[in-house]
C-alpha cells in the first residue's frame, strides 16, 4: 500500500486527532431540560401505576389494558433514549446505529409475534383472549 | 505543522524495575497490542479447557456401554465444552486478539477509540471466565450451552445462575469490543484510507461489530430473564406459570445465530489477507467481498428460525426461515469464488498461513453446504438433533474460525513477536489438523444421518466403528493444536529476527517494525492506493528467489 509520511498533531502520549473526524460539533442538552425531562419520567411512572390500579378497580378491555401500557413505556424509552442517551444532539451516524437497533427489536417483535399467532393454537386454548 | 516526536521503542519492551510494577504495567496497559496479547493468553487458555472437556466427551464415545462418565457428569462435559469454546472462545478470539491487534494498525491509527474500555473488555472477559468456571468447580451445568426452557430455568440442578452469568458478563466485553472497533473505524481512519482503500479484514471486523453491538444485549436479557424465573418463579418461559418456552428459543437463537457470523466473518477477513498476500494478487471482486460481509451481517439477523423447525414454531414461520436462510449462501458464496478466483494465475506460496487459507476454504465448503441441508425443512427434521448438526457446525465454526485463526496468528506472529517460527512444522501442524479434523467430524456426518442423535453417552453397538474413528481424528487433531504452541513458545527465544515484512505483503502494519512501536506510527501515514497493490514484478521477485528447499 503506497503511503507518504504526514505530519499530524498529537500529543506526547501518541493521542491522535482523528483523521476521519466529522468535525461536526453537537449540541448540548442543558441541566434544565434533564430535570424537565426526569420530572416527565417520574409522571409517567405514577401514570403506570394508577393505570393498574385503574384496571383492578374499572373493567377495562384488556387489549386497551397493554395498549395504555406500551404507550406509556414507550414515551419512557423514547425520553431516556433522545435526552439522556444525547442522541437527539449526536451525529448524523449516531442517529443511525440507535435507528438500527429499534428496526432490529421491531423485526423481532414482529416475527415473534407472528410465529406466535400462526402456530395454529386449539381453538379453545387461543393464544388470543 | 507540529511534528509530533512519539517514543519508537517496541511495544513488548519495558523498562520497569521490578516485577510487581512489571506486571502492573501489563495488566493496567491501555495499549491495544498489549491488550490483544493479554486476550492471546487468556482465551488460548480457555481453548485448552474446552479441548479437555472435548478429550472427555470423544475417550466416552469410544465405547458404546457408556462406562466411563455417567448419563449426568456425560450432560456436563458437553456442556463445559460447549460454554467454553462458543462463549469463552469463539466468540471472541479473531476479533479480541487479531482484531485488537491489527485494527488501529490497518487504518494507520495510534490505538482504538476509547482505550480504557478496551482494557475493561479484557476484565469483564476475565469476570465472565472466572464465573463459568466456578460453576464448573462447583459441579458444572448440564443444560447444554443453547439453556433451553423450561429445563434450565425449572428443573435442572446444576450451577445455571452461575453459569449464565459469566456469559452475561461476557456479553458486555463482547459489546465493549465492537462498539470501539466501530468508533475507531469510523473516525480514525489514516488520511487517504477511505472506505474501499480499507483492508478486508476491516470490513469484516466492521461487520462483525455491527452484529455484536445489535444482537447481543438480546442474549444478555434473554439470560437475565431466565434468572428472573429461576430464581424468583416469574413466569417467563415455564408454560407452568403462563409462560412460553418457545419464546426463549426465539431469543435465545436471535443472537445466538448472528453469533455464528461473529465467529466466521472476521475469520473471512483473515482468509481474504492470506489469500491476498500469498497469491500475491489484489482480491478478485474487492468490493463484492466487502459488502458480502455486510449482507451476510444484515441477512443473519433474518434466519434465526431455521434452528427451531422442530420446536412447535409455527410451519409459515419455518418456511420463510428455509427460505431466507438460502440467501445467505449466496454473499457466503461470492466469496469462496472470489478467493479461488483471486488464486488463478496467483503466484501462490504454500506457506503456514496459506495452507492454513486453504484447508479454511475445503471446510467451510463442506460446512457452507451441510448447511444448506440443513436449511431445507424436510431434512432438518430428520436429522434434528443428530450427529450431522453436530458435524455440521464444527466444519463452520472449528473448520471456519479455527484454521483462519490459526493462520492469521501464523501470518501476523512475526509481527506481533518479531521472529519467525519454523516454518517445517508450521506446514506438517496446518497438515495434521486438516487431516485431523477430517477424521473426527466427517464420520459424523454419517453417524447423524444414520440417526445417532447428539447429547448421548450410551449408543448403539453399529455406531462403533464410526465412534472410535471420530476419537482417534480428535487424538491426532489435539496433537495438532499443541504443536504450534511448542514451536510457536520456541520462536520467542530462537526464532530468526522477522524484519518488518517478512511475507512481502502490502498493509500499512507491514510498513512499521516488528514488533511495532507502542504508538504504532510516529507520524500518521497517508495513503494514497488501494489495498493489495502487488508491484506487478512481486511474482516474478518471488520466483527468482525461489530455491530449492525453500518454501513452495
Amino acid at each position: 500500500m503506497a503511503t507518504s509520511k504526514h505530519d499530524t498533531p498529537g500529543d506526547a502520549h501518541g493521542h491522535q486527532e482523528p483523521a476521519h473526524y466529522d468535525g461536526h460539533a453537537h449540541g448540548h442538552i442543558s441541566v434544565a431540560t434533564y430535570y424537565r425531562v426526569f420530572g416527565a419520567l417520574m409522571l409517567l411512572m405514577f401514570l403506570t401505576v394508577g393505570a393498574w390500579w385503574l384496571e383492578g378497580v374499572v373493567a377495562i378491555p384488556r387489549l386497551l389494558g397493554v395498549i395504555v401500557a406500551l404507550t406509556i413505556a414507550s414515551t419512557k424509552t423514547l425520553l431516556i433514549v433522545l435526552f439522556f442517551m444525547h442522541i437527539k444532539v449526536s451525529s448524523r451516524m449516531s442517529q443511525l446505529y440507535a435507528a438500527a437497533s429499534l428496526v432490529g427489536l421491531l423485526m423481532l417483535f414482529i416475527v415473534i409475534m407472528g410465529d406466535y399467532f400462526a402456530r395454529g393454537w386449539p381453538p379453545q386454548l387461543g393464544p388470543l383472549p | 505543522m507540529a511534528t509530533t516526536a512519539l517514543p519508537g521503542r517496541g511495544y513488548l519492551e519495558d523498562d520497569t524495575p521490578t516485577v510487581w510494577s512489571w506486571v502492573k504495567a501489563w495488566l493496567l496497559t491501555v495499549d491495544h497490542k498489549r491488550i490483544a496479547i493479554l486476550y492471546l493468553l487468556s482465551i488460548n487458555f480457555f481453548f485448552l479447557l474446552g479441548g479437555l472437556a472435548a478429550t472427555v466427551v470423544r475417550i466416552e464415545l469410544v465405547t458404546p456401554q457408556g462406562d466411563l462418565l455417567s448419563s449426568d457428569l456425560y450432560n456436563r462435559a458437553f456442556t463445559l465444552h460447549g460454554i467454553i469454546m462458543v462463549f469463552f472462545f469463539l466468540i471472541p478470539v479473531i476479533p479480541a486478539v487479531l482484531g485488537n491487534f491489527l485494527v488501529p494498525l490497518m487504518i494507520g491509527a495510534r490505538d482504538l477509540a476509547f482505550p480504557r474500555l478496551n482494557l475493561l473488555s479484557w476484565y469483564l472477559y476475565m469476570a465472565g471466565g472466572i464465573f463459568a468456571l466456578s460453576a464448573a468447580v462447583f459441579g458444572g451445568v448440564d443444560t447444554g450451552w443453547t439453556f433451553y426452557t423450561p429445563f434450565s430455568s425449572t428443573y435442572a440442578n446444576s450451577n445455571v445462575i452461575l453459569t449464565i452469568a459469566g456469559a452475561f458478563i461476557m456479553g458486555f466485553s463482547s459489546i465493549a469490543t465492537g462498539l470501539n472497533f466501530i468508533v475507531t473505524i469510523h473516525t480514525m481512519r489514516a488520511p487517504g484510507m477511505t472506505w474501499f482503500r480499507l483492508p478486508l479484514f476491516i470490513w469484516a471486523s466492521y461487520a462483525t461489530s455491527l452484529i455484536i453491538v445489535l444482537a447481543t444485549p438480546v442474549v444478555g436479557i434473554t439470560l437475565l430473564l431466565l434468572a428472573i424465573e429461576r430464581l424468583w418463579g416469574v413466569g417467563i418461559f415455564d408454560p407452568a406459570l403462563g409462560g412460553d418456552p418457545v419464546l426463549f428459543q426465539h431469543l435465545f437463537w436471535f443472537y445466538s445465530h448472528p453469533a455464528v457470523y461473529i465467529m466466521i466473518l472476521p475469520g473471512f477477513g483473515v482468509i481474504s489477507e492470506l489469500i491476498a498476500t500469498f497469491s500475491r494478487r489484489r482480491i478478485f471482486g474487492y468490493e463484492f467481498i466487502a459488502f458480502s460481509s455486510m449482507a451476510i451481517a444484515l441477512l443473519g439477523f433474518l434466519v434465526w428460525g431455521h434452528h427451531m423447525f422442530v420446536s412447535s414454531q409455527s410451519v409459515y414461520a419455518g418456511l420463510v426461515f428455509s427460505f431466507i436462510t438460502m440467501l445467505v449462501a449466496i454473499p457466503s458464496a461470492i466469496k469462496v469464488f472470489n478467493w479461488t478466483a483471486t488464486l488463478y494465475k496467483g503466484s501462490i506460496s504454500y506457506r503456514t498461513p496459506m495452507l492454513y487459507a486453504l484447508g479454511f476454504i475445503g471446510l467451510f465448503v463442506i460446512g457452507g453446504l451441510t448447511g444448506i441441508f440443513l436449511g431445507v425443512v424436510a431434512i432438518d427434521i430428520h436429522v434434528t438433533d443428530t450427529y450431522f448438526v453436530v458435524a455440521h457446525f464444527h466444519y463452520v465454526m472449528v473448520g471456519g474460525t479455527i484454521m483462519a485463526y490459526l493462520g492469521g496468528l501464523h501470518f501476523w506472529w512475526p509481527k506481533m513477536t518479531g521472529r519467525m517460527y519454523n516454518e517445517v512444522w508450521g506446514g506438517i501442524s496446518a497438515l495434521v489438523i486438516f487431516v485431523g479434523f477430517n477424521m473426527t467430524f466427517f464420520p459424523q456426518f454419517v453417524l447423524g444421518y444414520l440417526g445417532m442423535p447428539r447429547r448421548y453417552h450410551v449408543y448403539p453397538q453399529e455406531f462403533q466403528v464410526l465412534h472410535v474413528l471420530s476419537s482417534s481424528g480428535a487424538t491426532v487433531l489435539a496433537i495438532g493444536f499443541i504443536v504450534p504452541i511448542i514451536y510457536l513458545m520456541f520462536s520467542l527465544w530462537k526464532g530468526k529476527p522477522a524484519g518488518n515484512n517478512p511475507w512481502e505483503a502490502t498493509g500499512l502494519e507491514w510498513q512499521v517494525s516488528s514488533p511495532p512501536p507502542t504508538h504504532n506510527f510516529t507520524r500518521i501515514p497517508v495513503v494514497t492506493s488501494e489495498a493489495y497493490a502487488f508491484p506487478p514484478e512481486a511474482a516474478e521477485r518471488d520466483a527468482a528467489s525461489w530455491r530449492p528447499g525453500s518454501p513452495l
